[in-house]
């Protein structure tokens, strides 16, 4: 195809096609950690991902969702209280394990893999902004898992209960305890796992490499808790995450936790020494994050 | 050795995912040092180191690593090519990767067990459980790398397995446990060693007989499946 | 002397068809697979190696089919367009592997000469993970030779080279049909194909659109007279006002409309607005054939 020239000899021009530079206002890191936030919280339920990365969370959530329908299905009719809520997510400790391993590698694993970190960095996002977007976003999404079943039981609870609005009143107190429980439970359960499949960008083995630290520690804890020293067994939960949760639990929640003889771990006089090793894990875990993301992809 | 095997030792060994193995036998033994040292009675201890940590984590988790590793992480960086593009029957690529596999898996699994099982009972007791732990690493190790070539992500698939359909539903739904490597393992180390320590609960035959199925019946899959391995477009 | 030949060869992944309908022979000497991105030269490529079933059609590597048939990698190499390889090696090791796995009578030998051939010699002992993309490129080419195969199917192979590897490249792909080896090597760069084969296959979504000398197509590309089908609100009176355009070199009228060959693709379109207009003529309906190629070409020679 020809194109009509005026002048004969060889000239250039630039054409006006109307390109313009972008003058408008720029929204900056706060949005752009909370789109990563919000992106982070999407991904981890496959939302806007091909149906194959939403089978296996939707797999975990649709058990929960049982689970607990079965719990309120049982509490409308016999009226029993199989598991309060706090006690919910104990029971639920495995799947949550196994949600972190599939959703953490997918959050982080993938962007270290596909080599698009420099492509955030070069954008007003601080690292630690990215670190902490994500993890909230893993905290978040567990929160959900846990939380979103507890809600589900107090809907069966609060609709069956034979008390009227004290009835009611009386299961949200039940029920707040449980979800701050399951918020314990999600922030050290992402912390760790986000910090384990930060390592590597196959996301098969960061999702090896997160069950394997939750269930490596769990017989850690059986070997101490038979140890002939009664200080040794209360502190044995220390040595693996989901006891050490539980025993954070038993002394903030004790009354919603424990309902018949101590079935789980005693943690005596040492609740706060609980307390203290669940706080100082969380902090060392993002400091190890934010000083991975330091030194990651600046090569 | 063969080439094949050479370059899939190179593959495993070669790369510092391997030194994620170390931790895992050390700690069964670590953990039964401790509690012989600390002098709690093996009735105690036994169970959650032998079984608990031992048979339900440690060997199955080796032998995913390992399993999936020999075939599948080529798969997943392309340079399975490499070898596929060869004038050799698919067997002789299956066979000796395998062998690679129960190979490390074995001796990664067998040894701590060993030693845990004669700190616990007896040098009786540790024979069976390397010898049992070497028959399951042979069943797992084939089921991995038959899920290796049947799915694109053959560790969460097996993770799956091991937690929910071992760990989770072995315990509280019996059926399953004719269908658990596990339950074979353990059937196996108690028949060669009876102690208190372990109880089996599927028969002798059925173990035997449903390890041999698996190891072979997930072979052949296996050579099968890579026969018509297709080159796969965008990973989704 | 060995031949790949594809006949009705179709491949596709559910209701999406990347590989439609294709015949065609490969004999010795270089040619080129040409086409768009995304026009299925890939997944071709793949079928012909043997690492995906044709849905329909047979792939035959002297007769023998390539799919389930390892023995056909006796005669074929492949250097695929993934840049994998096993980092951990060096290049001696990774090319001596190859020969070892062909069961080579002097494996060592033949990956040196390999290595030899793709100029890697210097850098034989150094791990594979520190090479740049050309190296990597190279060695998997050593790696695909090493057996010295009759056929040797390349994807890509000039991606990410600078332009000395991608002359040493042409040249080495160039003595290899010279030697009476068959080359078949995928690109959408024109250029590439010009230089080292005359012989192309030209693909367009999925569909074998040229094959032959090069530069024959393209001549036949711009003589031939380009057709149209055009049905408007009075074709007969159209038929007589276009006959009257310089651009217009034949009109043929039946119940379905009008075919008209023009002799330029540029005047005529712009003429048959002006014409139509001029005589009051709504045109319902343009269709040039053989579009596909056109626009293809024109995208080729313009890369």
């Amino acid at each position: 195809m020809s194109t009509e020239t005026t002048t004969p000899a060889p000239a250039g021009v630039i054409h006006d096609i109307g390109y313009q530079r972008y003058a408008g206002a720029r929204l900056g890191r706060r949005y752009v950690a909370g789109s990563l936030y919000v992106h982070g919280l999407r991904t981890a339920f496959g939302f806007g991902r091909s149906a194959k990365a939403k089978i296996f969370p939707w797999l975990i959530v649709a058990i929960v969702a049982v689970v607990a329908a079965g719990l309120a299905a049982v509490r409308s009719q016999i009226g029993e209280v199989v598991l309060t809520y706090a006690q919910f997510a104990d029971a639920m400790s495995w799947l949550v394990i196994f949600f972190v391993a599939v959703v953490a590698p997918e959050l982080v694993s993938r962007d270290l893999r596909s080599g698009v970190l420099p492509l955030y960095f070069s954008r007003p996002l601080h690292r630690a902004d990215y670190v902490l977007a994500k993890l909230a976003a893993l905290i978040t999404a567990v929160w959900l898992l846990l939380g979103g079943p507890q809600l589900l039981m107090f809907a069966g609870a609060a609709f069956t209960t034979d008390k009227g609005m004290g009835g009611v009143w009386d299961e949200v107190l039940d029920l707040l305890p449980g979800l701050a429980y399951a918020a314990i439970w999600a922030v050290v359960f992402a912390s760790i796992g986000l910090l384990v499949a930060s390592l590597t960008g196959k996301r098969a083995f960061a999702a090896g490499g997160v069950v394997a630290v939750f269930l490596m520690t769990t017989p850690i804890v059986g070997v101490l808790m038979v140890m002939p020293s009664t200080t040794v067994n209360r502190l044995a939960g220390l040595a693996s995450p989901s006891s050490l949760v539980q025993g954070v639990g038993v002394w903030l929640f004790e009354e919603w936790l424990v309902t018949d003889t101590p079935t789980g771990i005693g943690v005596g006089r040492f609740g706060p020494v609980y307390g203290a090793a669940a706080l100082l894990l969380i902090v060392a875990c993002v400091g190890l994050l934010l000083a991975r993301y330091r030194k990651v992809a600046s090569a | 050795m063969s080439t094949i095997s050479w370059l899939t030792a190179r593959g495993l060994f070669g790369r510092r995912r391997f030194l994620l193995l170390l931790p895992l036998p050390l700690l069964v033994v670590g953990l039964a040092v401790l509690a012989r040292w600390a002098g709690v009675s093996p009735t105690h201890w036994g169970g959650p180191v032998l079984v608990g940590l031992g048979l339900a984590v440690v060997l199955p988790v080796v032998a995913l690593i390992v399993g999936t590793g020999v075939l599948g992480s080529e798969i997943d960086d392309g340079t399975i090519v490499h070898i596929l593009t060869k004038p050799l029957p698919r067997w002789q690529i299956v066979l000796p990767k395998l062998a690679v596999a129960i190979g490390v898996t074995a001796v990664t699994v067998a040894i701590p067990l060993y030693v845990a099982g004669v700190l616990a009972h007896s040098v009786r007791l540790g024979l069976a459980l390397a010898a049992a732990s070497a028959v399951g690493a042979i069943a797992y190790s084939a089921f991995f790398l038959a899920l290796s070539l049947v799915t694109r992500r053959p560790v969460l698939l097996g993770l799956v397995y091991v937690l929910i359909w071992e760990g989770l539903l072995g315990n509280y739904v019996s059926g399953t446990k004719v269908l658990s490597i596990q339950q074979y393992v353990v059937t196996l180390a108690d028949r060669l060693a009876p102690t208190s320590l372990l109880n089996g609960s599927v028969s002798v035959p059925v173990s035997i007989a449903m390890t041999v199925i698996i190891a072979v019946g997930f072979t052949v899959l296996a050579i099968d499946r890579l026969r018509s391995f297709s080159m796969a477009g965008e990973t989704s | 002397m060995t031949t790949v030949d594809l006949s009705g060869v179709s491949r596709w992944y559910g209701n999406v068809v990347a590989v439609n309908d294709i015949s065609m022979a490969l004999g010795p000497g270089v040619t080129g697979l040409l086409g768009p991105n995304g026009a299925g030269k890939t997944t071709l490529l793949h079928m012909m190696a043997g690492f995906l079933a044709p849905s329909r059609g047979t792939v035959t590597l002297d007769g023998a089919p390539t799919w389930r048939n390892p023995d056909v990698y006796r005669r074929l190499g492949l250097v695929s367009e993934r840049e994998a390889v096993h980092t951990f090696l060096t290049a001696y090791e990774f090319v001596l592997a190859s020969a070892r796995l062909h069961r080579l009578p002097d494996a060592e030998a033949a990956a040196r000469r390999a290595i030899e051939l793709v100029e890697m010699t210097s850098a034989q002992d150094r791990r594979i993970g520190t090479y740049s993309k050309g190296m990597r490129q190279r060695t998997r080419v050593a790696a695909a030779l090493v057996h010295d195969p009759q056929v040797l199917l390349l994807d890509e192979p000039f991606n990410g080279m600078d332009p000395r590897q991608r002359l040493h490249m042409m040249e080495l792909l160039h003595r290899l049909g010279d030697a009476g080896r068959t080359i078949l090597f995928s690109s959408h760069i024109l250029e590439e194909v010009e230089q080292v084969s005359g012989t192309v296959q030209v693909i367009v979504a999925g569909r074998l659109a040229a094959s032959g000398d090069f530069r024959t197509i393209r001549r036949l590309m711009t003589n031939r007279p380009h057709v149209f089908a055009v049905h408007s609100s009075d074709d007969r009176r159209l038929a007589v006002a276009l006959m009257a355009e310089a651009s217009v070199t034949g009109v043929e009228i039946d119940r379905t409309g009008l075919t008209v060959r023009a002799g330029d693709y540029g005047s005529f379109t712009r003429a048959l607005p002006k014409v139509a207009l001029a005589s009051g003529i709504r045109v319902r309906r343009l269709l040039p054939s053989d579009e596909s190629l056109e626009s293809v070409f024109s995208y080729l020679v313009e890369a």
